[in-house]
């Protein structure tokens, strides 16, 4: 009853923002994986969201949360330098088979992307995968946003006002460049310019 | 400096127990303890504590200006302050989003607000889950509404499954 009442609210949130839920292909397949994992251990770095830490707690033996959003906020209202906040994904090489990126590549220099990409395929077991997402210009902004998920994959988009980040909005081929590590697994468009990746590690 | 308070009503943030008026223990914002705490009933820490926490019947809360570097074993946890260690919980860890922690928790159910200061890892107990659908298999069943799903720009059947 809660989860759908949250549903409902995300679900008026969204359309205020112009912006339905949709329903995320790329995290149906992305679980899929980890399912089929014993012992599945998950990394997300994305923004601290109660429904994704109680969904994904719930669908994988260890839940790893170590929310980058929040520390590159941090370190840019310090004035530090944000190459220090890799120091933060500190896990053993091959510790997980799933991480979720999310956005933050769009939220990152160049230099950086590819520390945040180094660092993925070292902590990512062989065979392990990445979800990455790219907003695109029409709903990309300023404000960070969290994907919260919802029921049967639905994905809805939530304001993080406490999180003042930069956006360098990428393009798809952007995307895959960066990623030249990984195999690109699937990826499928869910608004024009919105799209979501899904890598594997060799 | 160390308090006895009733719990009432009036304070619903400081305890999820269903009793209506609990005695709790409070540890004040001027005072350091090193060493292990077992109690029978609820806490807030406000002060320092470093060691262990062990009360787990009843309600440990760490206040906004709590700073606990321990092991801990309650019933329930929340965290408004700064906790470093792992937790283990037989009921309920709540994060608000004035919490900064850095450890393992192992609970039942865990709510967490947004803004939160996070580096975890979580471990709740688990419902039985469905058998998985491999890998590779075409995905133009996934949408229960065809025509506002995200259709496969690029798709390349994935390895090691």
């Amino acid at each position: 009853m809660a989860a759908f009442a949250t549903d409902l609210k995300q679900k008026d949130l969204n359309q205020h923002l112009g912006l339905e839920g949709y329903t995320s292909n790329a995290l149906k397949l992305f679980m899929e994986h980890l399912d089929q994992q014993p012992q599945s251990r998950l990394l997300d770095v994305g923004p601290v969201c109660q429904e994704n830490v109680r969904f994904f707690a719930s669908r994988v033996s260890k839940h790893y949360v170590c929310d980058m959003f929040i520390r590159l906020d941090r370190y840019i209202r310090k004035g530090e330098p944000v190459s220090q906040i890799w120091k933060e994904l500190d896990y053993h090489p091959e510790s997980f088979d799933g991480i979720l990126v999310w956005e933050l590549a769009d939220r990152l220099d160049e230099q950086d992307v590819n520390r945040l990409v180094t660092l993925c395929h070292s902590m990512l077991k062989p065979g392990g995968m990445a979800v990455v997402m790219v907003m695109g210009d029409q709903i990309a902004s300023s404000e960070t946003k969290s994907f919260v998920v919802g029921q049967n994959y639905r994905i809805y988009l939530r304001p993080q006002p406490h999180l003042d980040l930069p956006l360098r909005g990428r393009q798809n081929r952007d995307v895959l460049s960066m990623m030249v590590p990984f195999i690109p697994a699937k990826s499928f468009i869910c608004r024009p310019g919105f799209m979501e990746f899904l890598f594997q590690r060799e | 400096m160390l308090k006895k308070s009733k719990k009432t009503n009036a304070e619903p943030k400081v305890s999820t127990s269903p009793a209506t008026m609990v005695d709790r223990t409070i540890i004040g914002d001027q005072i350091f303890i090193e060493g292990n705490i077992r109690g029978e009933e609820d806490l807030l820490i406000e002060g320092s504590v470093k060691g262990s926490i062990e009360m787990k019947a009843h309600h440990l809360t760490i206040g906004s200006k709590g700073k606990v570097q321990a092991e801990v074993h309650a019933a329930n946890v929340t965290i408004s302050g700064k906790l470093e260690g792992n937790i283990n919980a037989t009921g309920r860890v709540e994060i608000t989003k004035a919490a900064d922690f850095h450890g393992e928790i192992k609970s039942k159910s865990i709510s967490v607000e947004d803004g939160a200061y996070l580096k975890a890892v979580i471990e709740l107990e688990r419902e039985p889950t469905q058998k998985a659908v491999p890998l590779g298999k075409p995905e133009t069943k996934v949408s229960p509404e065809p025509k506002k799903e995200p259709f496969i720009l690029a798709g390349k059947d994935s390895k090691g499954n």
